[in-house]
């Protein structure tokens, strides 16, 4: 389950779409670890995250208080700015909840973040790229989208599709990236992002 | 996934929906069943308004597509739920990953192309080749009848998933030929794979494997995932 890396953007885009995880390990820490799935929750939910997520459920699919309330095994929080990223490891740090902490982002940046919340990193996961039959891809736009969602459940003809809709003046930016984060199982989609993006696809008349 | 004739009124709602394009719209809307991957996505949408998708689970091998395409659908042959495994999410707890070693994740499919097993097959055999232990809990792992050999079972090979996960790991003197032969049969695969690289960071925080990253100009995203630390009780040799 890479489900938060390789996460396609430029320096730009990526600085605002950060993912922080807690994760329990199975047969070691798992015991009582639900409840401290809905404290991490809690905590992040005091920092205005932009998406928060469990394994079947979402913000955008489900009430927040009910993904809190439904944590299970793993539990995510998308946030949009580096100073909440510090604010939450930092939080989690006297928390002291000994479940496995993961943050996705710019590693510059969360090695930052780490330093100022007096953690140091213990395993990093680069990302490499796609190698293989690259043609098959859709536009490097797309993939922005697409791609955070690490599942692929947000189709790279919806985000097409929304776009249109935009440009027909049907859909808002804002209101098609939350349809479309609703589609992200885990709750990793950044709408935020995502509203940015769209509104970039649809044209330079459109703002998010 | 099909789609009931009878009841498809050829709104053509559903298409944009469909992560492999697999909806096909004629006077009505119908799936092409060796390129659906049994994701669920156009069900769970809930955009069809007579309510014409049908699911049934289907009957092994066919039954992979959707334990390995549908994040919400445990691995019921494999025991594992998910994709892949915990992999260095939790690896401050499990110590899977050591100073000295490098994980190598291999998605074949990734990011939403989707992959047959036999490219899966052909990746993993090279890797093999290549010196690579597999993760035993991964999902692919479980699929080998030669876990030696990188070798999946004959059955699962024609099956289409939207991805799924090599996950291997290699001393750090063996990175190089690991990363040469992915380079080449990157060449002879008919789809995408994504690439991670994983490392335990040295005390300095420095990760040596970037730098053999640079010396082989693989060149690497400015983003990954940081585990920083704080998971309990901690891995055997990271007691601190």
């Amino acid at each position: 389950m890479t489900h938060t890396l390789h996460r396609i953007g430029t320096a730009d885009g990526l600085s605002g779409d950060y993912v922080i995880l807690c994760m329990r390990a199975a047969g070691i820490n798992d015991v009582g670890s639900d409840a401290k799935l809905q404290e991490f929750l809690r905590i992040a939910t005091d920092h205005d995250p932009k998406n928060i997520g469990s394994v079947r459920m979402n913000m955008f699919s489900h009430k927040p208080a009910e993904v809190i309330a439904n944590a299970h095994s793993i539990a995510h929080a998308v946030f949009d700015n580096q100073q909440a990223v510090t604010q939450v490891l930092r939080e989690l740090k006297q928390a002291d909840l000994g479940l496995s902490i993961v943050v996705s982002g710019v590693l510059d940046s969360v090695n930052e973040c780490c330093q100022q919340a007096g953690l140091k990193r213990h395993t990093v996961e680069f990302s490499l790229g796609i190698w293989g039959m690259t043609d098959k891809l859709p536009s490097n736009e797309v993939l922005e989208v697409t791609t955070m969602c690490g599942h692929a459940m947000v189709s790279p003809k919806l985000v097409e599709s929304m776009v249109a809709d935009i440009r027909k003046g049907a859909k808002n930016p804002d209101g098609a990236a939350k349809e479309l984060a609703s589609h992200c199982c885990c709750g990793v989609f950044n709408p935020a992002r995502a509203a940015r993006l769209l509104a970039e696809m649809a044209g330079p008349d459109i703002n998010p | 996934m099909r789609i009931d004739e009878d009841s498809c009124i050829a709104c053509g709602l559903c298409v944009p929906y469909c992560p492999m394009g697999a909806i096909n719209m004629d006077d009505i809307a119908t799936i092409d069943e060796d390129e659906c991957i049994d994701c669920g996505v156009c069900l769970r949408a809930k955009v069809c308004p007579v309510d014409a998708f049908i699911y049934e689970p289907a009957p092994w091998p066919r039954s992979l597509r959707a334990v390995f395409s549908d994040p919400t659908t445990e691995h019921k042959e494999t025991t594992v739920t998910g994709r892949g495994t915990e992999e260095m999410k939790t690896n401050d707890v499990t110590g899977r990953f050591k100073r000295g070693w490098v994980g190598i994740g291999i998605e074949l499919g990734r990011p939403g192309v989707g992959a047959r097993f036999r490219d899966v097959d052909k990746v993993a055999q090279a890797m093999a080749r290549s010196g690579a232990r597999f993760e035993p809990n991964s999902p692919v792992t479980l699929l080998m009848e030669d876990v030696g050999a990188g070798k999946l079972r004959d059955d699962v090979l024609d099956e289409k998933v939207l991805s799924a996960i090599i996950e291997c790991g290699f001393p750090i003197e063996k990175i190089r030929i690991a990363l040469t032969a992915l380079k080449e049969v990157a060449q002879d695969v008919d789809t995408v794979f994504s690439v991670d690289c994983i490392s335990v960071a040295e005390p300095d925080g420095s990760l040596p494997v970037d730098k053999i990253l640079s010396e082989l100009e693989i060149s690497r995203y400015i983003n990954g995932k940081t585990n920083v630390g704080l998971g309990r009780p901690l891995a055997e040799g990271e007691r601190r």
